[in-house]
């Protein structure tokens, strides 16, 4: 516990989060099963998942952070550089291309000043291309904190963000 | 086995033969990356595609990963086939920086000869190259990211094959990064093998960077000199310099890797304080002259005071050769056999593994297929490095691997450790309660199953008792074979040439009849235990002779010393510790390297028809000078096989075989030995080499400094707070051989009842192999 003690920086988990994942990875044959689960509590917790978060896992899970950010890098829904409070997901892939997903893009990018990577200077909005949600019966489509939202339009889109923003403030 | 025909031409392969390797075995080279004989396929490089025209799946195929199946008919130089690889060339290339005349690998590339094969030379893609920082990994490999073509090769070497967990693949798609999690040495002690891997130039030699191209390099098949497995190495020089060892295929012995201690402990032979010149006490003087003053002082002594007075003194690191040429130097002078080791203990269990074992030594092969692995008093990693990834290899094949031994032993792989005491260990190998009773039921059941014993912890007695736990679980359908570990790479052929029980060094010293001693490449300070001793029976000598390439302190005492050159710069043959006679080829002529010589500057500007520091011979040459003998390598093989048939593989062995075992040898009578008793209060003392720098010629390699330890003495965590001391504490370690003061460091998993040292540079004058021996531990008494 000790070396727990020493790379637990402030905010990424709490101490009873780190204990029920001690005793979960206990039980496991193979605790690097864990590795999502302990990233996104992390993420969860502190918006991204800095070095210190990739050191916790593999000492909570007895493996070297090396082994942690070989899944950590892999997966583009965890963020190991900061992001915004609503990390926006564009769907690039072959349904929502074919129903105008480019310009959707090409659209978010204009009214937020962003380019895909980049997030707005307030802080709210990072831009991400992701491959296919799922949503392809409701394309174009994007992913917002776990919540899909299909069929844009640019009016949708206007709304979208303003929601959020209203959301943020409320 | 399947009959298939590949590219008109037919041959029959095993079965499971892929259709890359029955290429390969008609001399059709299939270009590939991705695919490496020791790691196999995974398809990933798309380089080695071939068409299919008959077979159950015709078209165009990656022929790492199809099997070869009868009746196949196969083109590699079709239309379809060709078009493909071309295309994956270029694409390969998309990425791959232009910089083949800066890059250390050019000349040695495995892409610049693809592409050059395939056939692409113009470049289409006109955009922005994906680039990469790159990472610091230490000082034994150097990083270049860009020119990554994501073969995965040093990912499946470094974590797959020999077990490193902190060095591996980042990323995903076209942005996938080979390295560690952060800047920093990368922790495993087989690291270089990524740099032999890689196919190009990402992973580079970084002590051998910018030295010299490929092809101006003088490279020879070789035997590493750094413990007793013998594994293949092929050592690069150029400039008199030893710039580089690469590994060396040999699948009896290491398959085709090797450890760090082997690849970058190679700077004994540059070292700036190589004695290169004959010296009789301060005057320099010619080769000639120093072998005629050899002769004549040891004929002359022997003359007036018999045949005790000249004593020759063999070692364990130099070649067969030449120890069985000082035998015959020994009979012609008149005097007594030498002695062929200083380490009398070693020596003495070197021999139980050479003549009472011989019948029943596995190779490094039979144990990396083995499915059960005993190993008792041995730590892989310290004492014998590749033997831990062999392991990691019956591991990985769903065998197992069990530890007996005190230190708390690290394995590349999982393993069951029972921490017992030397004393307790020698118990367990005869009856060992129901633990014993329970691994020997295991072994029974084994297919396959192996002992394998360090000679230095176990001794000549644990070695017996080893011997006699493989009779007893052998069956008629299967052996059970013991694989020991010695020192040096020449203990096994030093105790075969050995006659038994004769007195060891210090004994004959020590009757003060011996009025000259020969040390040929051996230093008994550093080399054997009990230093003090060997110090004072110098004194009582009129003459002190050395012959070596090491500046070993001896050397520096020696009344005349003669300069030796290193196995890289002679032919000759060690035997293994399997007992595989293993010949290695010279590389270098000897000579001060032009980066040693004035600094690194420029060198001498004195004209010279013969080059600097060019004076070393090789021990064997020396001994033949004094014995009047001008016969070849063959001839001499000739005559050690007639003088000792067991020799007989020596015959028409070269250095680029794997290797022949010598004969086995009739069991000598079994001796039982008295264990010293236990003073009460006293700690078992165990002695284990450091990992780097015990061996002598990793002591004097200046590229492993970076992994020398420092000295300490570690006790199990119990026992530490028995005396009320912690971790960190200075402390008194009382041992026969003297008091040291070292930091104190704890480790729950010692055995109760310990304390472990290592042999280093920063520890010399303990040595390991000693036997039993007890010391006490005490807090240091502070003088204030």
């Amino acid at each position: 516990m000790d070396s727990i003690e020493k790379t637990k920086p402030v905010g990424l988990l709490e101490e009873n989060q780190i204990a029920e994942f001690i005793h979960h990875a206990r039980e496991l044959e193979h605790p690097r099963e864990l590795i999502i689960d302990i990233l996104r509590a992390i993420q969860k917790n502190h918006g991204w998942v800095p070095d210190e978060g990739i050191e916790l896992t593999a000492t909570i899970l007895g493996l070297t952070p090396l082994e942690v950010e070989e899944i950590a890098t892999f997966y583009d829904k965890i963020f190991r550089r900061p992001v915004g409070r609503f990390p926006i997901h564009i769907c690039d892939s072959i349904c929502c291309w074919t129903r105008g997903g480019e310009g959707v893009a090409a659209y978010f990018q204009q009214q937020l000043g962003i380019e895909f990577g980049q997030t707005t200077e307030d802080g709210m909005f990072t831009l991400l291309p992701s491959c296919c949600l799922g949503g392809c019966g409701r394309a174009p489509g994007v992913m917002i904190d776990h919540n899909f939202y299909g069929e844009l339009t640019p009016d949708k889109v206007d709304r979208l963000l303003a929601d959020l923003r209203q959301e943020v403030q409320a | 086995m399947p009959t298939l025909t590949i590219d008109n031409q037919k041959i029959t392969v095993p079965e499971g033969k892929t259709v890359l390797e029955a290429a390969e075995e008609l001399g059709i080279q299939v270009p590939h990356f991705c695919y490496h004989k020791e790691l196999g396929a995974v398809g990933a490089c798309r380089m080695c595609a071939v068409t299919v025209q008959e077979g159950s799946s015709k078209g165009l195929k990656m022929s790492c990963l199809i099997p070869a199946e009868d009746g196949m008919v196969v083109t590699t130089d079709d239309e379809q086939s060709t078009t493909f690889r071309d295309r994956v060339g270029e694409w390969l290339m998309l990425n791959h920086p232009h910089d083949c005349p800066v890059c250390d690998e050019g000349g040695e590339c495995q892409l610049q000869e693809m592409t050059i094969a395939s056939g692409h030379g113009v470049r289409r893609y006109a955009g922005q190259k994906r680039t990469y920082n790159n990472q610091d990994l230490g000082p034994f490999v150097a990083q270049e990211m860009n020119r990554c073509i994501q073969c995965y090769r040093c990912v499946r070497t470094y974590q797959d094959y020999c077990g490193g967990r902190d060095f591996g693949v980042m990323g995903s798609r076209n942005r996938v990064f080979f390295g560690r999690f952060q800047d920093g040495t990368l922790e495993s002690d087989f690291s270089g093998n990524i740099v032999d891997v890689c196919p190009t130039g990402v992973l580079t030699d970084k002590t051998y960077r910018f030295k010299s191209r490929y092809w101006d390099l003088q490279e020879a098949p070789s035997v590493c000199p750094h413990c007793s497995l013998g594994c293949a190495t092929i050592p690069g020089g150029r400039f008199h310099e030893l710039q580089r060892v690469r590994s060396g295929e040999n699948q009896l012995v290491n398959g085709f890797f090797i450890c760090d201690r082997g690849r970058f402990g190679s700077g004994y032979v540059n070292h700036p304080e190589r004695p290169r010149q004959a010296r009789n006490n301060e005057q320099l003087i010619g080769m000639d002259e120093a072998l005629r003053q050899l002769d004549v002082e040891a004929r002359g002594l022997i003359e007036q005071h018999g045949p005790e007075a000249v004593l020759l003194l063999g070692s364990e690191r130099t070649s067969l050769e030449a120890n069985w040429l000082l035998q015959q130097w020994a009979k012609k002078l008149g005097c007594r056999e030498p002695v062929l080791a200083a380490h009398g203990p070693r020596h003495q269990a070197a021999q139980v593994v050479a003549f009472d074992l011989s019948d029943r030594l596995a190779s490094l092969e039979q144990v990396r297929g083995s499915d059960l692995v005993l190993v008792a008093g041995a730590d892989p990693l310290a004492e014998a490095p590749m033997l831990a990834v062999a392991l990691r290899q019956v591991v990985r094949s769903g065998g197992q691997v069990i530890v007996y031994d005190p230190r708390p032993v690290e394995l590349p792989c999982e393993f069951d450790h029972q921490a017992l005491s030397p004393l307790a260990l020698l118990d367990f190998l005869t009856a060992g309660g129901s633990d014993g009773q329970h691994v020997r039921e295991l072994l029974q059941h084994a297919e396959s199953p192996i002992l394998v014993g360090g000679a230095d912890l176990l001794g000549v007695e644990g070695l017996q008792r080893l011997k006699k736990m493989s009779l007893e679980l052998s069956n008629d359908q299967r052996p059970c074979l013991i694989y020991p570990l010695l020192s040096n790479p020449n203990s096994f052929g030093a105790a075969l040439l050995s006659l038994p029980e004769q007195d060891d060094l210090l004994t004959r010293l020590e009757t003060g009849r011996v009025k000259m001693l020969v040390c040929l490449e051996s230093d008994p300070l550093l080399e054997a235990p009990e230093s003090d001793r060997f110090s004072v029976a110098l004194t009582k000598l009129d003459k002190l002779v050395v012959l070596d390439y090491l500046p070993t302190p001896l050397s520096v005492h020696a009344n005349l010393f003669i300069p030796t050159r290193t196995p890289v710069e002679s032919d000759g043959t060690f035997i293994n510790n399997e007992g595989r006679l293993r010949s290695y080829a010279g590389v270098l002529e000897p000579g001060l390297p032009i980066s040693v010589a004035e600094d690194g500057g420029h060198p001498p500007r004195e004209f010279s028809t013969v080059s600097p520091g060019s004076d070393p011979l090789s021990a064997s040459r020396i001994l033949q000078i004094l014995l009047k003998d001008d016969s070849s390598l063959v001839e001499l093989h000739q005559q050690m096989v007639a003088d000792f048939p067991r020799l007989a593989g020596l015959t028409g062995l070269t250095p680029s075989d794997a290797g022949v075992r010598v004969a086995d040898a009739a069991a000598r009578n079994v001796v039982n030995i008295d264990l010293p008793e236990q003073p009460v209060g006293t700690l078992q003392l165990i002695v284990s080499p450091a990992r780097y720098g015990s061996d002598l010629l990793s002591r004097y390699s200046d590229k492993l400094e970076p992994r020398f330890s420092s000295a300490w003495v570690m006790m199990n965590s119990q026992d530490a707070a028995e005396r009320g001391l912690q971790e960190g504490d200075k402390v008194i370690l009382d041992t026969e051989t003297g008091s040291f003061c070292l930091p104190m460091i704890c480790h729950p998993q010692l055995a109760a009842g310990c304390a472990l040292v290592e042999n280093s540079a920063a520890l010399a004058s303990l040595v390991p192999g000693a036997g039993i021996s007890y010391c006490e531990v005490s807090r240091e008494v502070s003088h204030e």
